[in-house]
């Protein structure tokens, strides 16, 4: 897939995984396997980047005598997923005029 | 490989970053190793999933901005005696040479975005001028001079047309401008990474 297009809904993807519940890295991966493979490396730009841009905020717990990071969405990254929701009529419609003419040449 | 060497060399590759980048990264990763061994897998499996320390650290130089890695690029590069006295020596040269180099470039894409400042200049006398011409046309018609202020009129359309034409245009250059930059910057960042990780 087009990298910058792949970027852009991968960030989404995150950010529904956290949508409902704090979570922490391994959890975001094993949760999205179903739909999207998301390999470990991958996703840890994907945090910092959400972070940057105010989407989600870190903090450390403590888990069987370690910290872990969980993730939580912020008002904005809410919004960023419900923007998302109305871009996506506009792509669907685009997949729709690109393979408009398929079915006729082949 | 067990999860410390992974760790242990994952650190190494990226000594010269600022520590607290690597700090993070490295907290990143082993939290993800801890957790994959407490969902069942074993030590080995759970590192063989990340790939190697090398790959690892390649992914984690791309995600930085471009003035830490032509830093951190200095950093691991030692040069020897001979290099430093020919550079200082020939500094007369080279740097007069370098310096209207990147000048050069710097004002070529100064001249873009004022191409596109001056283009934006247009649409707001266009803009002006339909306002100006419309008040003209509802003052000529006032007067009860119907032809010429049906012809201000229409000239007033005209520019509010050509100008919101315009400002499209000159929002699609800006897109593209942008697009072509960061463009540009990934390239420099592609190349820098690829180069520092081999040695």
């Amino acid at each position: 897939m087009d990298i910058q297009l792949k970027r852009g809904l991968l960030d989404v993807c995150v950010l529904a995984a956290i949508r409902h519940e704090d979570s922490y890295g391994y959890q975001i991966i094993k949760d999205m396997k179903p739909y999207v493979e998301m390999s470990e490396s991958t996703l840890y730009p994907i945090l910092r980047r959400l972070e940057a841009a105010n989407c989600l905020t870190v903090r450390s717990a403590e888990h069987n005598g370690r910290l872990r990071k969980y993730y939580h969405i912020t008002p904005a990254g809410i919004r960023r997923l419900e923007e998302f929701r109305s871009d996506w009529q506009e792509i669907v419609s685009i997949h729709r005029y690109i393979t408009k003419g398929e079915g006729e040449h082949g | 490989m067990d999860k410390q060497a992974f760790l242990d060399a994952l650190w190494q590759a990226l000594q010269d970053l600022p520590q607290d980048d690597v700090l993070e990264s490295l907290e990143y990763y082993e939290e993800i190793l801890d957790d994959s061994m407490e969902d069942g897998m074993t030590e080995q499996e759970a590192v063989a999933q990340l790939g190697s320390p090398l790959e690892v650290a390649q992914r984690i130089r791309m995600d930085m901005p471009l003035t830490t890695l032509v830093r951190a690029r200095a950093k691991r590069r030692h040069m020897r005696a001979w290099e430093i006295v020919l550079l200082v020596l020939g500094s007369p040269v080279w740097l007069p040479l370098l310096l209207s180099a990147v000048l050069i470039l710097l004002s070529l894409y100064i001249v873009i975005w004022s191409v596109l400042i001056s283009l934006y200049a247009v649409v707001l006398a266009l803009a002006a001028a339909f306002l100006g011409s419309l008040g003209l046309a509802a003052f000529t018609m006032h007067e009860q001079d119907l032809l010429h202020g049906t012809f201000l009129l229409g000239c007033s359309l005209i520019c509010a047309a050509l100008s919101i034409l315009l400002l499209l245009a000159s929002i699609g250059l800006t897109r593209a401008v942008c697009r072509g930059t960061a463009a540009c910057v990934r390239k420099c960042k592609k190349r820098i990474v690829g180069k520092g990780s081999v040695s």
